[in-house]
């Protein structure tokens, strides 16, 4: 080991004590990558269920047509057949006009099959009554919960859709009735995304809407567990037509709202990283403390036959042991915190009598957690980093003092 | 002198303070054969400390050569080749006097058996065998200057410079600190440069000199 390593440890870490200067900067540092661990897995945790969400409602796979697909049967065949695929159902998926009690509404209009949609997404966990959408017939729909509220409907409750043929009709001067629809069921995934504004009907229902006889808009598709979805993507790419289909895992389709949730996560980071840096700052001036402090000391080691450069790096291999040290009780802290999130919160809340509450407005009865390991990377190498940063001004200061005027200095 | 341990000549140093400038050394010339003891005495001020330091190579002269061992003294040569004993002792508070020892090999490589067995013994030849694993903080003043002058002789050096060893301590243990430093250099045939106030002292090296003026005599 080179003296300044060794003389590194000896002096944050004299005779094996852990002295009060070395335990606040090691606790800075420790306080600010807990914190990033913590924020980055509840954060990462959210993205997790909302991928969990995103892929139980429409699967993994989303097979879209350019236009549509006059044969769905054809199709379904060639994806089913692909190792890797667990179940595949058509949909038909566009904008309608909704009217009820008055007040209008733009939602989306999903026409699933009804006998396949359960294999691919598990929408009837979701729905209020249960199993509402296993039961729909061809007049009957399920609202996502959002749009009833807004609509003012309830189950049971009737709204009449608009689909955009019935402006052609209206062009050639036929007399057109808007469809009549029975509210079965609601549907409330809770997610705001997915919750705002969705009608579920039958297949042929929506068919029906647009005229589009026995074409659908595009199929949905259920890897089975395990396998990796952007394979079978490819896979399936290189299989169907380029002309007609074009398949897109989850993570394609909903790209912009993916974008958006990791940009809150690396807003998050940077601004929690500060905790960080301002540790690093506790760190710098503590370090600078000591070479003034120990002035003569390192006078001392220039007679001795030190290089500058050995005298800085014995200052710069502190910060670095600070920040490392930090990190590993801050990385445990972190996931030890993490580990009893849940029981924090519930805690927190029954001593606030806030439990209902707590249920009610979250999405999630429990707090998520999901670390990713390219986060905690992330951390741990920005932690050390903006540590060891903190000591080059207090390293370069001990490389600059002249040993004759250091051992001079009182 | 060829093949001195320590050739210097025309050495001279000035200080600049405020619009004054003070010349300290006016051109000293001193030579120091193997295994030899110099006393450099002098009114305070007279720039001993000035002089040892530029011998040391601790600090640059204005003008003059330094040799050590016949060839140009260089920093980089200084750990395994010269000692120095200060007034203070500068020992690392935050290690034992074995491993204040140990620090000057630490310089020079990593320490192996053969050092660590070295410092033991240099430790127990200053008389601190049981002060070992002390602390500077838990050794006297003349304790810490022994561990000191151990660290010194740690690289077996060839030259050791020491500016007022005893400076700091009471007139019995300096006796001690002294006749040490004189029977170790003896013993390993290490030169001496004595910087030292006291007569007695300067009387037991083998050449006595005067700081005055600026130069040696
Ligand atoms: N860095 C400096 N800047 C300005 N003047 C200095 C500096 N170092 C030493 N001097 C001056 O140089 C002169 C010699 O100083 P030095 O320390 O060498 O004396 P000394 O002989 O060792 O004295 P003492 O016996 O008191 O230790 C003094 O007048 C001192 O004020
Ligand atoms: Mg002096």
């Amino acid at each position: 080991m080179p003296w300044y390593i060794y003389l590194a440890f000896k002096q944050l870490f004299p005779s094996g004590r852990f002295p009060f200067f070395t335990a606040i900067s090691v606790l800075g540092v420790t306080l600010g990558v807990a914190v990033l661990i913590i924020v980055t897995s509840v954060m990462g945790g959210f993205g997790y269920e909302i991928r969990r969400m995103i892929v139980e409602t429409e699967g993994e796979i989303d097979v879209k047509a350019t236009g549509y697909l006059s044969d769905p049967k054809d199709v379904l065949a060639q994806i089913t057949a692909i190792p890797g695929v667990a179940a595949a159902t058509p949909y038909v998926k566009s904008v309608v006009g909704v009217q009820a009690n008055g007040r209008p509404a733009y939602p989306i209009f999903r026409g699933v099959e009804v006998s396949t949609i359960e294999s691919v997404a598990n929408l009837s966990r979701f729905t209020n009554p249960r199993g509402a959408l296993a039961n729909l017939d061809d007049d009957g729909v399920v609202v996502s919960s959002q749009l009833a509220t807004s609509l003012g409907v309830r189950v049971g409750d009737k709204i009449e859709v608009y689909s955009p043929l019935l402006i052609e009709k209206l062009k050639n001067d036929e007399v057109f009735f808007p469809r009549e629809f029975r509210v079965v069921g609601e549907l409330y995934i809770g997610h705001q995304q997915l919750d705002s504004s969705t009608i579920y009907g039958t297949l042929r229902a929506a068919q029906e809407l647009y005229g589009l006889g026995r074409s659908v808009h595009g199929i949905y598709v259920r890897v089975k567990p395990g396998i990796d979805e952007h394979g079978v993507v490819a896979q399936l790419n290189a299989t169907l037509p380029r002309a007609t289909t074009r398949a897109y895992s989850w993570m394609e389709s909903w790209a912009d709202f993916l974008w958006v949730l990791n940009l809150e996560k690396s807003i998050n980071f940077f601004l929690l990283l500060f905790i960080v840096i301002i540790a690093a700052f506790s760190v710098m001036s503590s370090l600078l403390i000591s070479v003034v402090r120990k002035t003569r000391e390192i006078g001392l080691l220039g007679a001795l036959g030190a290089r500058p450069r050995d005298v800085a790096l014995c200052f710069c291999a502190q910060a670095f042991i600070i920040g490392l040290t930090g990190t590993a009780i801050g990385v445990g802290v972190g996931f030890g915190v993490l580990a009893i999130r849940n029981d924090l919160v519930h805690g927190i809340a029954r001593l606030m009598q806030r439990q209902d509450t707590l249920r009610q407005f979250y999405q999630f009865s429990d707090l998520p957690s999901h670390t990713l390991t390219s986060d905690l990377v992330l951390t741990v190498v920005a932690a050390i980093f903006v540590s060891t940063l903190a000591g080059l001004l207090p390293a370069w200061r001990a490389a600059r003092l002249k040993p004759v005027e250091a051992l001079r200095s009182e | 002198m060829s093949g001195a341990v320590l050739a210097a000549q025309g050495m001279r140093k000035s200080y600049q303070s405020g619009d004054r400038r003070i010349e300290v050394l006016r051109g000293v010339d001193l030579a120091v054969g193997a295994g030899e003891s110099v006393s450099i005495r002098g009114e305070s001020g007279s720039g001993k400390s000035t002089l040892l330091n530029l011998l040391a190579g601790l600090d640059a002269p204005d003008g003059g050569t330094l040799a050590w061992g016949g060839e140009p003294a260089q920093a980089n040569r200084r750990a395994g080749f010269l000692g120095i004993v200060f007034q203070s002792f500068y020992l690392i508070p935050e290690i034992d006097a074995l491993a204040n020892v140990l620090m000057a090999a630490r310089m020079v490589k990593a320490p192996g058996a053969a050092e660590r067995a070295r410092a033991k013994e240099l430790i127990a030849r200053v008389g601190l065998a049981e002060r070992a694993t002390h602390l500077p903080a838990q050794l006297s003043g003349g304790e810490r200057q022994r561990v000191a002058v151990a660290r010194a002789l740690m690289n077996s050096p060839k030259l050791l410079l020491a500016d007022e060893p005893t400076g700091n301590l009471d007139e019995h243990t300096g006796d001690a600190v002294v006749e040490l430093l004189l029977g170790l250099c003896r013993e390993t045939q290490t030169a001496l440069v004595l910087v030292t106030h006291n007569t007695a002292y300067a009387a037991k090296t083998g050449r006595q000199l005067f700081l005055r003026d600026g130069a040696l005599s």
